[in-house]
Formats: C-alpha cells, sequence, structure tokens
C-alpha cells in the first residue's frame, strides 16, 4: 500500500530541466531510499515532495491526498517532518528547547498565549524521552551551537522525529558523519524504522544498501532504476 | 502559579525591583535638575519601547516605521477628544489600542512575508505613507500644525475619579499601565505562543517545516507590537497635550530601533528599558554640554553594530559570564565542523 | 494643446528629476550589487554634496578671489565629490567589521551614518534652508514659444546625461569597469581570480557615493539645500534599484527615468502627492516582487 506518491513530477529552473517525468511511490512502513550523484536533482525532487517547491507538472499525493502546491506548514500538519542536509536547527535554544518546538503537544496549543511552556512537566518528559532515543539526554540544556557536529546531526534528525511524523524525509543524513556515529545513526533508523514510514536522500550507496527496503536511482532529473537492494546489485546499469 | 514564581524567580526579582525604582523617580528627579515631564516622557517611551521590541527582539521583524503606529495611538486619542469631544479617558486609550491593532494587522498583512532587509524597507515605505498622510489629512488630523490643548482626561472608575492633570499623577498612572504591560509580555513570550514567535526567529524554514503557520505567528506578533505602541501614543498625546505628524517621521522611527539595539533588546527582555534610559540621558545630560548630542547618539548606535550588537544589556551579561566562567560545571565538546555550514 | 502646454514643464521636470534619480541610482546599484549593502546613508551624503559645494564655493568666494560664479561652481563640481568620497570610504572602513553577517547589520549601519550625517550637517551649517548660486549663464528661464522653462534645469538634464554616459564608458570599455562588472555580479569569483576585494570595495564605496554627492550638487539649486535632503533621494533610489535590478545599468537609468516622469506627471495632477506616489510604488512593488525580479540572487533575498 503506498502512502506516498510522486506523478509525473516534471520541474525546471530557467532554461535547466532538473526533473523529467520523476513516478515514485513509497511504502508504509518501509524505508525507501533515493541515491544518485550530485547534480542528479535529489534534493529538489526532495523539496518538492516536502512542499518547499511546486513542480511544474505533476502531483504528489499523500495518503490519497493530492498534497501538490499545499504551504508547507500544512504539509507537516499532516504528519510529513524532514530533516535538512544543511543544518536546520534554532541555534539559540538548547537541545530540549529544539525538541519541545517540535512536539505535537505544543503545536496543538500554538496560540496559547498564557500557559507557561517551561512548567509544563508532561511537554518536558516527552523530549526527554525523544532525546533519550537520539542519545541526547545528556546534553538536554546545552545550547545547540555548542555542541559537536555529529550531534548536531542527531539532533537535527531529532527535531524531525520529535513531531511524531506519519512520514520523516531524511536529507543525506550521514553528512560529515564518521563510521562510529554512521553505526550509531542507523541503529536509530532502525528503531524508528518500526512504526515510522521514511525514505532517505543518500550518495552514500553502502549505508542505504543496509537499511532501505527498496531503493530509486536517480540520474540527471530522472528515475532509472527502483528496486530492492538485493536486484540492484545485480542490475548492470546502476552499476 | 507558583511553579512559575519558583522557577523564574530572578526575572520577578528583576521585575519589582524595577517597578519599585520607577515607582520612586518622581520623588527624586527634581534633584538631578530634570523635570518631572521627562521622567513622564521616558515612561512612556519605555512602553513604546518595550513594544517595539516584541516585533524587533523576539520575533526578528527589524520594523523602520513604528514611528507610525505610535502617531496613530496618538491620533485616536487626539482625534477622540478634538472631533468627537470625548471625554472617556477609558474609550480613548481603547481607542488608541484599537488603532493600533487595525492599522497594524493592516500592515502586517501586506508585510509579514517579507523577512529582513525586504521587510525593513516595506515598513519605512508604510512608515512614510502614514506620516504623509497625517500631514496631508488637515481636516482630520490639522497637519502639521497638529491638535492641540488636549485634556489629561481623568480616571473614572464611576464612583470616583482621580484627577491626574499633573505630570506626576499622569505618571503614576502611565506606571500602572507600564506594569499591566510588561506583565502581560513576560506572559507572553513564556508562552506557546512566545516559544514558537522565538523559534521562528531564529529559523523560519524550521519552524514551517514543523507544521506552524509562520506567517500568521508574524501577523499576530506584530500587530500586537503595533497594538503596545498605539497605546503608549495615547499616554503621550496625553503627556504632551497634543498630537504631531512628526513622531511617525523615518527620523522617529529609526530613533526607536536604535534606542531599542542599543539597550540590548535584541537579548535581553529589559532592553528597551535600558536604551531609552539611554537616550534621554544623552539628550538631557550630554544634550546639556552640546547641540550635536543626537549625533554622538547615532554614533554610539553605529558603534554598538560594529562592536557589540547585543548592546548595554548584552555587555553586562558578558561581563557577569566572564565571572562566572571560573565556576563552569558543565564543559562541552568542542564543536567540530566536518562541513560549512551557512552562518 | 492647452493641455499640453501645461503638462510639458512637468515632463521636462520629470524627466530631469528622473535623470538625476538615474546617476544616484546608478551609484546606489553599484554599492547594491559589489558590496550586497543597502547603503541608508546615501541620502545623507547626497546632501553631503549640495554643502559641500556651498562651503567651496563660499571660500572661493570669500578668499579674495573675486572668482566669477561659473568657476566656483566648476571647481565645486570636482572638489566637493571627492570630500563625500572620503567620507564614503571612512563609511566602508567602519563597516568593514560587519561583512559576514547578516546584511541587516550593514542597513542598520548605514541608517546609524545617515543620522550622523545629518545631524553633523546641521550643527555645521543649521537647520535653515540654504541658497545655492548658479552661474548666471544656466540661471533663469528659456523662452521657447509660450513656455518659460528653467535652463537651469536643461543644463542638469544635460550634465546627468554626460555623466551617465561617462560611466557607461567606464565600466563597460574599461578595465577597472570591467572588474566591477563582475564583482557586482559575482563577488567570491572576483576574489578568487585574485582581485583585492577590500579595495575593490572600497573604490566602489568612494564611486558610488561620489554619484551621490555629484547629484546633490546638481540638484541642490532645483530642490533647495537643507539637511533633510537627503530622505528624498535615497528612497526614490531603492525603488529604481528594484524595479530596475540590482547591478543592472540599463536598468537604472531607464527606471530612474520612469519614477521620476510619474513622480513629475503626479505632480501635475495633484502637487503635494508626488512623493507619496514614490512610496506607494514601492510598497506595491516590494509586497508583489517576484523571487527573479533582482535578476540575481543575493544574499539580500529571503
Amino acid at each position: 500500500m503506498s502512502l506516498f506518491e510522486a506523478n509525473h513530477i516534471h520541474k525546471r529552473f530557467g532554461q535547466q530541466v532538473v526533473l523529467e517525468n520523476v513516478n515514485l511511490s513509497f511504502e508504509e512502513n518501509k524505508l525507501s531510499g533515493i541515491v544518485g550523484p550530485n547534480g542528479a536533482g535529489k534534493t529538489t525532487l526532495f523539496n518538492i515532495l516536502t512542499g518547499k517547491y511546486k513542480p511544474d507538472r505533476g502531483q504528489v499525493v499523500f495518503d490519497g491526498m493530492n498534497i501538490t502546491g499545499l504551504p508547507i506548514h500544512k504539509i507537516a500538519q499532516l504528519g510529513i517532518a524532514r530533516s535538512f542536509q544543511i543544518m536546520n536547527l534554532f541555534d539559540e535554544y538548547t537541545v530540549l528547547e529544539n525538541v519541545m518546538v517540535a512536539l505535537p503537544g505544543l503545536r496543538m496549543q500554538q496560540y496559547h498565549m498564557t500557559h507557561n511552556v517551561s512548567t509544563d512537566s508532561a511537554l518536558e518528559q516527552e523530549a526527554f524521552s525523544i532525546l533519550e532515543r537520539i542519545g541526547l539526554a545528556e546534553d538536554a540544556y546545552a545550547e545547540s551551537k555548542s555542541l559537536s557536529y555529529g550531534k548536531r546531526r542527531a539532533l537535527e534528525i531529532g527535531v524531525a522525529l520529535a513531531s511524531h511524523p506519519r512520514m520523516l524525509f531524511l536529507d543525506e543524513p550521514t553528512q560529515g558523519l564518521g563510521s562510529e556515529q554512521r553505526r550509531h545513526l542507523m541503529e536509530l533508523i532502525h528503531i524508528v524504522k518500526e512504526d515510522t514510514t521514511i525514505v532517505v536522500i543518500e550518495h552514500d550507496m553502502q549505508f542505504l544498501m543496509d537499511i532501505a527496503d527498496v531503493i530509486s536511482v536517480v540520474l540527471w532529473g530522472q528515475v532509472i532504476a527502483t528496486d530492492s537492494p538485493k536486484k540492484l546489485k545485480m542490475n548492470w546499469k546502476v552499476l | 502559579m507558583t511553579q512559575i514564581l519558583s522557577k523564574f524567580r530572578t526575572d520577578f526579582i528583576k521585575m519589582g525591583l524595577v517597578f519599585i525604582f520607577l515607582a520612586t523617580v518622581p520623588l527624586w528627579i527634581g534633584r538631578i535638575g530634570l523635570y518631572d515631564y521627562i521622567a513622564l516622557e521616558i515612561l512612556i517611551w519605555c512602553i513604546y519601547a518595550m513594544g517595539y521590541n516584541l516585533a524587533l527582539g523576539y520575533t526578528g521583524l527589524p520594523s523602520f516605521g513604528h514611528g507610525a503606529f505610535f502617531g496613530i495611538g496618538a491620533y485616536a486619542m487626539a482625534i477622540y477628544q478634538f472631533h468627537f469631544g470625548g471625554t472617556s479617558l477609558w474609550i480613548g486609550l481603547s481607542l488608541s489600542i484599537l488603532a493600533g491593532i487595525v492599522f497594524g494587522a493592516v500592515t502586517g498583512g501586506l508585510v509579514s512575508h517579507r523577512r529582513g532587509i525586504y521587510f525593513a524597507l516595506l515598513t519605512i515605505a508604510f512608515g512614510q505613507m502614514f506620516w504623509f498622510l497625517a500631514i496631508k489629512l488637515r481636516d482630520v488630523t490639522k497637519g502639521e500644525d497638529g491638535l492641540l490643548n488636549l485634556e489629561r482626561l481623568p480616571v473614572d472608575f464611576g464612583f470616583f475619579s482621580i484627577d491626574i492633570s499633573s505630570s506626576n499623577s499622569l505618571y503614576y498612572f502611565s506606571l500602572v499601565i507600564f506594569v499591566i504591560v510588561v506583565v502581560l509580555l513576560w506572559l507572553l513570550i513564556h508562552s506557546n505562543f512566545g516559544y514558537v514567535i522565538r523559534a521562528l526567529k531564529q529559523n523560519e524554514t524550521r519552524a514551517q517545516f514543523l507544521g506552524y503557520n509562520v506567517r500568521f505567528f508574524k501577523l499576530i506578533s506584530f500587530t500586537l507590537s503595533c497594538a503596545i505602541s498605539a497605546l503608549a501614543g495615547g499616554l503621550f498625546a496625553l503627556a504632551q497635550r497634543s498630537a504631531f505628524p512628526d513622531v511617525m517621521a523615518l527620523h522617529w522611527s529609526g530613533i526607536i530601533v536604535m534606542m531599542v539595539i542599543i539597550g540590548g533588546g535584541m537579548v535581553s527582555f529589559w532592553g528597551p528599558v535600558l536604551g531609552v534610559m539611554f537616550y534621554f540621558i544623552t539628550r538631557d545630560i550630554v544634550g546639556g554640554i552640546t547641540e550635536a548630542w543626537l549625533m554622538w547618539f547615532g554614533a554610539a548606535f553605529m558603534a554598538v553594530i560594529v562592536f557589540q550588537p547585543e548592546g548595554i544589556a548584552g555587555m553586562w551579561g558578558n561581563l557577569s559570564k566572564r565571572f562566572q566562567r571560573v565556576n563552569t560545571k558543565t564543559k562541552l565538546e568542542e564543536p567540530q565542523e566536518a562541513q560549512h555550514e551557512p552562518v | 494643446m492647452e493641455f499640453f502646454l501645461d503638462i510639458l514643464p512637468h515632463i521636462l521636470n520629470g524627466l530631469t528629476i528622473g535623470l538625476l534619480f538615474a546617476l544616484i541610482a546608478l551609484g546606489f546599484t553599484l554599492i547594491v550589487g559589489v558590496m550586497e549593502l543597502i547603503n541608508l546613508a546615501h541620502g545623507s551624503l547626497f546632501a553631503l554634496g549640495a554643502y559641500l559645494a556651498l562651503a567651496t564655493m563660499s571660500y572661493l568666494g570669500a578668499s579674495g578671489f573675486t572668482s566669477p560664479t561659473i568657476f566656483q561652481y566648476s571647481a565645486a563640481l570636482v572638489v566637493a565629490p571627492i570630500g563625500v568620497a572620503g567620507v564614503g570610504m571612512g563609511l566602508e572602513l567602519g563597516m568593514r567589521r560587519t561583512y559576514g553577517k547578516d546584511p541587516l547589520y550593514g542597513l542598520l549601519f548605514t541608517f546609524g551614518a545617515a543620522l550622523v550625517i545629518e545631524e553633523g550637517i546641521r550643527q555645521f551649517w543649521g537647520s535653515n534652508d540654504l541658497y545655492f548660486p548658479t552661474p548666471s549663464f544656466i540661471s533663469g528661464p528659456i523662452i521657447l514659444g509660450d513656455l518659460f522653462y528653467p535652463k537651469y534645469r536643461i543644463f542638469a538634464s544635460i550634465f546627468a546625461i554626460i555623466m551617465i554616459i561617462l560611466l557607461w564608458f567606464f565600466i563597460e570599455r574599461t578595465k577597472v569597469g570591467a572588474i566591477i562588472k563582475a564583482g557586482a555580479h559575482d563577488s567570491e569569483m572576483v576574489r578568487a581570480l585574485g582581485i583585492n576585494l577590500t579595495v575593490l570595495r572600497a573604490g566602489v564605496f568612494a564611486l558610488g557615493t561620489a554619484l551621490a554627492g555629484i547629484a546633490g550638487i546638481i540638484l541642490g539649486p532645483i530642490w533647495g539645500v537643507r539637511p533633510h535632503m537627503g530622505v528624498d533621494a535615497v528612497i526614490p533610489a531603492f525603488l529604481i534599484v528594484v524595479v530596475g535590478g540590482v547591478g543592472s545599468f540599463r536598468g537604472s537609468v531607464i527606471a530612474g527615468i520612469a519614477v521620476g516622469l510619474t513622480s513629475g506627471i503626479t505632480a501635475y495632477f495633484a502637487e503635494d502627492w508626488s512623493i507619496l506616489s514614490i512610496y506607494i510604488l514601492l510598497a506595491v512593488v516590494l509586497i508583489v516582487r517576484q523571487r527573479g525580479l533582482f535578476g540575481k540572487a543575493s544574499s539580500l533575498d529571503t
């Protein structure tokens, strides 16, 4: 059952055609990977899937609903979260505060003008449990900008996770990580995979091979193959 | 309730100290060679500045046209008295607030999808437009001649009323307003709404992707900021007993920006108050020595931008951090840059 | 025909102002393009140009030279812009620390500078309107049939056209101009090519502000000289740059003339509202502006 579909996506920037007739579908509770060299159009694709850009042609469908062209916040409210390749954290906020902003508990009462967040122990507890999942519970009160790169990467994903999404889009999550950190990330993703549908963009093929159920290969704005990792390994086009 | 009181004890102690300090001002201001009226002026500008900083410091909206809303608030009170013969202080001030909300919402609705420099320039355009209209619509505002001879309407509770025609009594009335505004602002900033506002100031994109209608938040915050500034404007009309267009011009809109930044509004709740004090000290004390005091004020602002954008409050914060560094228990890891991250 | 004669002076005024706006905008857009900075002090420097010119002229007049106004005026046209450029370079020096940061800091800095310069002018020369004497051969009206038109405005237009052409030659036909053009297009690239970005920036700022100063000298006799005259120069400059495109020479000239004409023609219908029309136009453009209007995506875009 495909939870999310992208149909006949075309996108051009000026003269440059970036995506051409891209068709993808992501099954619920599976981890789908999107791989391809830099400049292949992966990030643009991601931006279109998550609502930052509108495709010139084509549709994006989530859970049977056409979400093409919806404003970003509306798409996010439907249960789609993403992490970013270039980190997008709240630099002045502490690690804990970064996560709290993402919590649905806060979002549901976002317009409340007197309820004091800092004294809401339920929210704080929930935030801590997220931090524990990503291994940052110790750094809860540190300013996010003072953390090491690897921890910031973890936080980057943690914030997306904290919004309890139905679908999680991860944009190059291993960027700049060492092998140890990469392992941690893989463990985390395995845990999250159980109750969330995940889509990962990567150009580290090996990483994707280990975690993805299905991988789409994007080259020059087109999807040239979609298959399970095992089958892809045998596909000469991909090699 | 008690939880808030205990968790934010320092904040409330500071607040209390500020209120007590301000309450004593009329008692000693004469002795340092200044007039009662100046205390009133400073207090009103403090309300204006605190309202302004909701937009600038907390939401990241650099408005260069806020003088328009201060002026609109003043005109609301003035027009109520002048053209409608109004006599109720409460209605007059409510009209000021309402005018701030209406004009703030309309302006905000048109500009809040912009950020940074474009936002700033849009607010300049709007500020100048409002100023221009205030001068040209002579039938309503009497143009540059202003609306004069306003009354400092009494504080009327029905069964008794308090005369606030003296500067000191108006000062204490304004102080009550100041206290209410400050407490409400504090609650707002620490609420869910404030949490989101501060988040979107740091990273608007991320906030959007977390499901927040960022444009709407900016609009509400901007409108509230205008409403508070307009309320201050209403009080200003009472203080001056008149309303003129000049506070709406770019010149004066710029001065509130400079005050708030110098004071440290970008990083501190009380920054705006510090900034207002700095301005008036410069005006009345440096001004006693040289006519070029405004030039020096501008130069101080330029220096702050270049060397210490966190302003006076920031400098204070840095100094106290330096003393505390000896006692730091948590040692944080050195940040490692594995890739070039944009600022 | 009657209507045409009535509106003609306003059109001509609009044209004159437009050409001078174009000159101001050209200086402004050079700075925006190469330094990605909105120079709010541009207006005060415009004013400073007029004041320094007056100072030069009165100095030459008073120091026993018994020189004709034309000599004083010409000298002022050379000396004053150099003075303005000097102040401009001083500003650029002070601003350097803000370069890596959010462009809002640069805006704030130049805003402060605008105040300081204006107040400085006020201190030095007072707040009153000053009279700007012009050489006799370009003073007074020229008579074309039924039309009386000030000679000075014609001179102003011609002078502006010459300056624009000279500037065009400089940018398009000289090596330095090519570097500036490249810098306006992509400053990172220019640095990678080994060109000293610091010198380039200082130079561009000097050039840009000098242009503002020159415009101030030319417009002084037309607008009157008072400390606050700069605001009405810098806001149209910004509008022109937004409409015409950052770093676009042609855009600045065409948009400059367009804005000037709009202002002039509005003045025919409603004398006082011509300035308001510029602010309204600016607001509309900024609200509605598509991403592509700027041509190049700069750090000013969000």
